[in-house]
């Protein structure tokens, strides 16, 4: 397939997970607003800050004592993180760049994947903060995740199971991955800077990726950090897993097969295999967890680099003519 | 909803109603059927038809603001109705067109027998700067410098003429394919009962003459669709149309040429393209050759096709067919080619470069239209009984400094058609740009992009100047 479609592909998805983890997260936040704590507030607005790799628009936020301040602080953040068009990693850039890449490959996706996007976009064009600030953040933050969800799934009745949806696939999971290692290593690195942490910070967590329910089955509904740790990077059935979106990154990688340089895509699948049995043999015995993640994060960051380099940008003059 | 404030000018030929207020013949059924739509029924189909576009994304870029921006071609809901006996007419007349401007493309980049012969200039020709000195004797399969072309006519009270031939990237076909869609599906009955011939297959004729066009030897050529990329106006079109054709569509920095061929670059490697249906213009389509500042082109490119190892299609050089000056003596290429009369008039057009020419234009400037022989897209032209005294007079300076620039021709009474405005029914100007292929053989679907100028008065239709689409019903007898 022609290297740009295969990259606007890749991308686009990329964009629309990033979009769709950073809603779910301001969904929890703003429902916390309703009725937790004001120190709770702000450990989730640093957690969520500290996830996207971004400043605060005042350099750092306040832990102040006054419902009013914390309530004011948090508008101002969640505009930061929402309609921001400066913010390359707002809601909407997000979604102006996912939808900007659908357009450019329109022809590579089906007819009713881009209609259900393009609709999607249209609403949050129509929408300012004060509109959703109204009434009931959560739910605009829980439609907009639900709008991305119908995506995937129009995108997975209608889509052709060629190249295209592998690399769909892929840019969706090596976000996956990326992110949830970036949210968990904030939460572990928040947790170091207050004095007591809070239940409900790793309960966040669970929820944050659907895991609440089977974490009580499995465990108790005492929340363990390092259970709820082990969970979300190990467990392979659960979708939002780290495990599990390494190991669908690997299928993918390994179902699109050699590019040009056999040399370069057998590195690529060789990282993606060792990152894998980091997660599954490695993380259960090892102590320093923390650690372990960090390296994880990097190795899901050098999978893009290679995805890169393996498929998009290799030498011409290398490359064979068919 | 009725016609009785509906206002007819003797002088403009209206394309559904006779002069006495009656319904032309083939437009009775259609007539009848909207007299028995309430206003907000048509306002609602009217509405359906712009939201789907918007929810689409069927969209073009508008250049000159601030940012280009993606708007939306606004439609008229009301089709514009052409009977067998006019589309008959049409279909011939620019098969006869087509096939003499081809002819003249090949002599003129090879013996250039109509120059020797003195029917055309050679100042004409050689100071095109459409004209390609790199295409001197290039011959591409079948002799098809042209395989698509758009060409504007419009309808006087003395019938069709031809405005412009669109030799070059002509666009605005998938804009007459979305039309009909939306159209079809907000007049369900009337569109069946009217028995409208279709128009849905044109990705197939356009597949099977570029597919016939391919380079010798190669019997499932690839095709590819160059593009300038998302910011070009006619981006959605281009889309569109390589769905259509299945062909992947490329922009130049996809393509690479390697050894006299041409590649694209794919997730597997280097693919070989063997038809190019290339929608970005000829400066920009190899900076060895043409704009050495071209981003959007393919460096070889030219080198490639003139080796036959690529079918660009359109040819490069096809401008010269088009340029507003050359347009003047199309008449007369089909007279010399084809030993035949033309069946589909030019307009009257008076050539600045000779000094009679250049006389009668500043003479009549108030009465007529002057364009700039260069631009398209409605840029650049005056439009002399609407601008003021002091436009006109500044316009003329120009004309005097550069007379060869610029071509004048009668402000024409243009046909009008019903339009639902403002919950009425209201005149306004239209044309209509069918599309020609031109493979081993002449491919015409029987419709045509139909543009109407929708500010009252306006005569200029161009998509970039306010006007809007409309879709046009070609009957079956």
């Amino acid at each position: 397939m022609l290297v740009r479609s295969a990259q606007g592909l890749y991308w686009m998805s990329r964009y629309l997970e990033r979009a769709r983890r950073l809603c779910r997260l301001l969904q929890l936040q703003t429902e916390s607003l309703v009725d937790r704590p004001a120190r709770e507030i702000h450990f989730g607005w640093s957690r969520i800050y500290a996830s996207v790799n971004r400043h605060p628009p005042a350099g750092r936020i306040e832990l102040l004592g006054s419902d009013d301040y914390t309530l004011a602080d948090s508008y101002t953040l969640a505009g930061d993180l929402t309609f921001e068009r400066s913010n390359p990693d707002s809601v909407w850039s997000c979604f102006d760049q996912g939808r900007e890449n659908a357009r450019q490959i329109r022809q590579s996706i089906s007819t009713p994947m881009w209609t259900q996007l393009n609709l999607a976009y249209l609403r949050l064009q129509e929408l300012e903060m004060p509109d959703i600030w109204a009434i009931s953040p959560e739910s605009f933050y829980a439609d907009t995740v639900a709008q991305i969800d119908t995506f995937e799934g129009v995108a997975a009745a209608t889509m052709y199971r060629g190249e295209g949806w592998r690399f769909m696939q892929l840019g969706r999971f090596i976000e996956r991955a990326q992110l949830l290692a970036a949210v968990l290593l904030a939460q572990l690195t928040a947790e170091q800077q207050v004095e007591e942490a809070s239940d409900a910070d790793w309960t966040g967590l669970l929820r944050l990726c659907h895991a609440v329910e089977v974490y009580n089955r499995r465990y108790s509904v005492a929340v363990q950090p390092r259970q709820v740790l082990d969970l979300l990077v190990t467990d392979p059935r659960l979708p939002d897993s780290l495990g599990r979106s390494i190991d669908r990154a690997a299928e993918e990688i390994d179902a699109i097969g050699p590019g040009p340089d056999p040399d370069s895509t057998g590195a690529l699948q060789r990282l993606a295999g060792r990152i894998g049995s980091v997660i599954h043999y490695q993380w259960p015995d090892h102590e320093d967890r923390h650690a372990l993640l960090d390296q994880v994060r990097a190795h899901c960051y050098e999978l893009h680099d290679r995805v890169e380099a393996g498929y998009f940008d290799y030498a011409i003059e290398d490359a064979p003519l068919r | 909803m009725d016609f009785d404030t509906y206002e007819l000018d003797p002088r403009v030929y209206d394309e559904m109603l006779l002069s006495d207020g009656t319904p032309r013949e083939h437009c009775r059924p259609l007539h009848e059927a909207l007299r028995r739509m309430s206003s907000e029924e048509l306002s609602g189909v009217q509405e359906r038809a712009t939201r789907s576009f918007s929810h689409e994304g069927i969209s073009f870029t508008v250049y000159g603001e601030a940012e280009a921006q993606e708007r939306i071609i606004p439609i008229d809901c009301l089709p514009r109705l052409l009977s067998s006996a006019d589309w008959r007419l049409i279909e011939s007349g620019l098969t006869q067109r087509l096939t003499a401007l081809n002819r003249f493309l090949d002599d003129v980049y090879n013996e250039a027998r109509i120059v020797a012969d003195g029917v055309i200039p050679t100042d004409l020709i050689r100071g095109c700067p459409q004209f390609r000195i790199d295409m001197r004797g290039f011959s591409p399969p079948h002799g098809v410098w042209v395989a698509v072309c758009g060409t504007d006519i419009v309808r006087t009270n003395d019938g069709f003429l031809v405005l412009e031939d669109n030799l070059r990237v002509p666009s605005g076909v998938s804009y007459m394919i979305a039309n009909r869609k939306v159209i079809k599906a907000g007049l369900r009955r009337i569109y069946r009962a009217a028995r409208v011939r279709e128009v849905e297959h044109y990705g197939r004729l356009l597949q099977a003459t570029l597919r016939e066009l391919a380079p010798a030897g190669r019997s499932d050529p690839c095709i590819a669709l160059l593009t300038p990329g998302v910011f070009n106006s006619a981006f959605y079109e281009h889309m569109f149309l390589a769905g259509e054709i299945g062909a992947e569509l490329v922009e130049g920095r996809d393509l690479v040429v390697n050894d006299g061929f041409v590649y694209m670059r794919t997730t597997a490697g280097l693919r070989r393209v063997d038809v190019i249906y290339r929608r970005i213009d000829d400066d920009f389509l190899d900076p060895l050759v043409f704009r050495p500042d071209s981003l959007l082109g393919v460096p070889g490119l030219l080198h490639a096709c003139r080796r036959g190892n690529v079918s660009v299609v359109n040819a490069p050089g096809t401008g010269v067919a088009d340029d507003k000056s050359v347009y003047a003596f199309v008449p007369d290429m089909i007279r010399y080619y084809l030993s035949e009369d033309p069946i589909l008039a030019n307009v009257e057009t008076h050539l600045c470069r000779r000094p009679e020419g250049l006389e009668y234009t500043l003479d009549n400037l108030e009465n007529l239209v002057v364009k700039r022989v260069g631009e398209s897209g409605g840029y650049g032209m005056l439009v002399g009984p609407h601008a003021t005294p002091a436009e006109r007079a500044a316009y003329a300076e120009q004309v005097r400094a550069n007379p060869s620039d610029f071509i004048a021709q009668p402000t024409l009474a243009l046909s009008r058609a019903p339009c639902l405005i403002e919950g009425r029914f209201e005149p306004r100007h239209v044309d209509l740009r069918p599309f020609v292929l031109r493979g081993r053989r002449t491919r015409m679907v029987p419709g045509a992009f139909c543009r109407v100028a929708l500010r009252r008065g306006s005569l200029v239709v161009n998509s970039s100047q306010g006007g809007g689409g409309k879709d046009l019903w070609v009957l079956n007898d």
